[in-house]
């Protein structure tokens, strides 16, 4: 291998961990905003969410053929699956009071086990291969260095649904409600919005915005027996860094840890294991309220 | 039998062959017509559940292979052969070999994945007097009396390549692995010995980088690292999903171009499948490849793939070698081949053949002292395989 010029410098061995930072941020942004939205919005902490997202992935797996045709039949599956299962918690999550953490944490924990294992019985105990489009397959070159082109596309896609989300959530009808339900659930509650309606519909999006994120994200965090505890944990340590109060919080909560997981890892790989974990405890120390105030789109 | 034995031994044994005789008539639907022989029960222990599920597969495969071409019988004996699914460790190996052990009363035992359930059994063999041949794990053992292994040691793969990376490595080695013990030893194995010959390695402190397992699935700022450090070759040991994520990245990084020399266990069996063309071109040595050119490997071979689609692994075969051994220590075991009379034939087995070559066992390990081969992943008609490419260093102690 020849060596490029630019490898001299002290930068830029740390270049590509911090462009893949932020494609693991991405992904974990498209992933965790599900539960943060969830809970911030409906109140219901859904310990489920990781299995959203195996769901997802392990669509990719059994569906990604090579072609781009079997990509947008997986996207497709993989939201409409995931959002099912969401729809079918917020049913399972009816007779539980509003608010009631403790049962709603037992309730989806249980869902998250038994679909773990139903997973698992399905499509086996080895994580599955996952086959990205042929064209996506390789690598690219970004700035010298040799980079995996799907990682690349995937922080473009990421990116368009983060802003997506973003005008949803500000500019539709129903973003307006969501927005409304945060500052004053009573108000939306008096103007006829049934609280069961606004649950299941919080839920199936949280379950598409997972289930896309697992799809998506299958060549990143691939889906295995571990995925759906590795994403919840994700998510969990997004909702303390970043709150539940806004959009910015939660972007900027998934690319810290992004960056603390590969950035980091190169620059102090002796404390790989609790980087993430020191990192949490510094702002809840510093900050307790996280990194960002309360959820506003922006 | 030998007639040096004393008479309360013999009595014993014939007691002992006796309480077998009758257990096993008790389930005589398994073995009808006994030969002239009579019949003989092994306990066969592997994880045909949980993440180790791929390897246990394959080792209770390999075994019936070797029974199904010797028409059912070790050692001129009909085999009762008794299943238990070890599961993910010590946790479920130690009860299911428990019940192998004293309430079916095995005269051997065999298999056993994990090198945590074989130290958790190691006990109940010394309580029962039974041997083991393991054929897989293999953990630091004060006493091996009765346990025997048809693998490796986890040290070995890497001790046995180092002078091969060595002499063709035109500069420093990288070294990476996960973080556990089998990481640990597989890697200090490499190490050791290529400190010991004046390699040099790459690493920052001069020391292995292991990374958090099963925690890591993204190596990419270790492989920055890697290309940060000027490293010539890069040195690793992964086994299973992580085996699968460090290759595909690895081919899609910056350090795609450097050498990548590995304990086989990156490429071998399923995850080779998994990794499809990314693992092309990597080194790693085994002390089993497929290709092997021997007649006891063609045949080997040849049955595995008339009952399985794809080649045999190493965890197969070092079950199908471990029939082997008990086929020929119950055979030399007498006329009353108690499980103290099998393990001390095994003692005295000297040079066994096997598709993977002649070894013999270590008379202080009691694991092989065995060849060790580098392969290279090479196209082979269609699909990816580990082609054999050199022989390594003989190893064993």
């Amino acid at each position: 291998m020849i060596a490029v010029a630019a490898g001299t410098n002290r930068i830029d061995p740390y270049l590509i961990p911090a462009l893949d930072g932020v494609a693991y941020g991405l992904l974990v942004f498209v992933a965790a905003s599900g539960l943060v939205f969830c809970f911030g919005v409906a109140n219901i902490l859904n310990l489920a969410h990781g299995l959203l997202y195996a769901i997802g992935g392990y669509t990719a797996a059994a569906l990604l053929d090579g072609g781009w045709a079997s990509l947008g039949l997986a996207l497709a599956v993989g939201v409409l699956a995931a959002a099912a299962a969401g729809v079918l918690l917020a049913g399972l999550l009816t007779p539980v009071a509003a608010g009631n953490h403790l049962s709603q944490a037992l309730l989806t924990f249980g869902v998250a086990l038994a679909g773990g294992s139903l997973l698992v019985a399905g499509f086996g105990p080895d994580n599955p291969q996952v086959r990205v489009p042929a064209a996506l397959e390789g690598s690219v070159m970004v700035a010298g260095h040799r980079y995996a082109a799907y990682r690349l596309v995937f922080i473009v896609v990421a990116a368009v649904l983060a802003l997506a989300l973003y005008l949803v959530v500000r500019r539709t009808r129903a973003g307006m409600l969501v927005r409304a339900a945060v500052d004053d659930p009573e108000m939306v509650a008096c103007l006829g919005v049934s609280p069961a309606r606004i649950r299941a519909g919080v839920l199936a999006a949280a379950g598409a915005l997972a289930g896309a994120a697992g799809v998506l994200g299958a060549p990143i965090i691939g889906p295995g027996t571990g995925t759906a505890d590795t994403v919840l944990l994700l998510s969990l340590v997004v909702v303390v860094l970043g709150g539940l109060g806004s959009m910015a919080g939660t972007l900027l909560a998934a690319l810290a840890i992004g960056e603390i997981q590969t950035l980091g890892v190169a620059l102090l790989p002796s404390a790989a294991p609790f980087l993430l974990f020191a990192a949490m405890a510094a702002v809840l120390a510093v900050r307790a309220r996280g990194l960002a105030g309360r959820w506003r789109p922006a | 039998m030998p007639l040096t034995t004393p008479w309360r031994s013999r009595a014993l044994t014939a007691a002992l062959l006796a309480a077998v005789l009758t257990t096993s008539s008790a389930c005589g639907d398994d073995a009808p017509g006994t030969s002239a022989g009579g019949s003989i029960k092994i306990g066969l222990l592997a994880s045909l559940s949980g993440t180790y599920q791929a390897v246990g597969t394959e080792i209770r495969d390999g075994f019936q292979l070797y029974l199904d071409t010797h028409d059912g019988k070790l050692g001129g004996r009909q085999v009762d052969l008794i299943v238990a699914d070890e599961g993910n460790g010590a946790q479920t190996a130690v009860p299911a070999a428990t019940k192998l052990l004293k309430q079916d009363r095995v005269s051997a035992l065999t298999g056993i994945v994990g090198g945590g359930s074989v130290a958790g059994v190691t006990p109940v063999l010394n309580e029962t007097k039974v041997p083991l041949v393991g054929s897989n794990g293999r953990p630091e053992l004060k006493d091996v009396s009765r346990v025997w292994h048809t693998s490796y040691l986890s040290d070995e793969p890497g001790a046995a390549i180092a002078q091969h990376v060595r002499d063709n490595v035109k500069g420093s080695v990288y070294a990476i692995g996960p973080d556990y013990q089998g990481g640990w030893d597989e890697l200090r194995g490499f190490t050791d010995a290529f400190g010991k010959i004046g390699g040099k390695l790459a690493n920052a402190d001069g020391k292995t980088t292991f990374t958090p397992f099963p925690a890591t699935t993204n190596f990419l700022p270790y492989f920055a690292r890697i290309k940060a450090s000027g490293a010539a070759a890069v040195y690793t040991f992964y086994a299973g999903s992580a085996a699968v994520d460090f290759v595909k990245q690895y081919a899609q990084s910056e350090i795609k171009d450097i050498p990548l020399y590995a304990a086989g266990f990156l490429t071998e069996g399923g995850v080779l499948n998994a990794q499809g063309e990314a693992a092309r071109d990597i080194y790693s040595v085994l002390n089993y490849s497929p290709d092997l050119d021997n007649a006891e490997n063609r045949a080997f071979v040849a049955a595995w793939k008339a009952k399985h689609d794809g080649s045999p692994t190493t965890y197969a075969l070092a079950s199908y070698d471990a029939a082997a051994v008990l086929d020929r220590a119950i055979g030399a075991a007498g006329s009353n081949p108690t499980p103290e009379a099998i393990n001390t034939a095994i003692g005295q087995l000297g040079q066994i053949a096997s598709p993977r070559g002649t070894w013999q066992f270590s008379t202080t390990t009691h694991s092989p002292v065995q060849k060790w081969y580098l392969r290279q992943v090479r196209q082979d008609g269609r699909a990816l395989s580990n082609t054999v490419v050199g022989d390594l260093a003989t190893v064993g102690r």
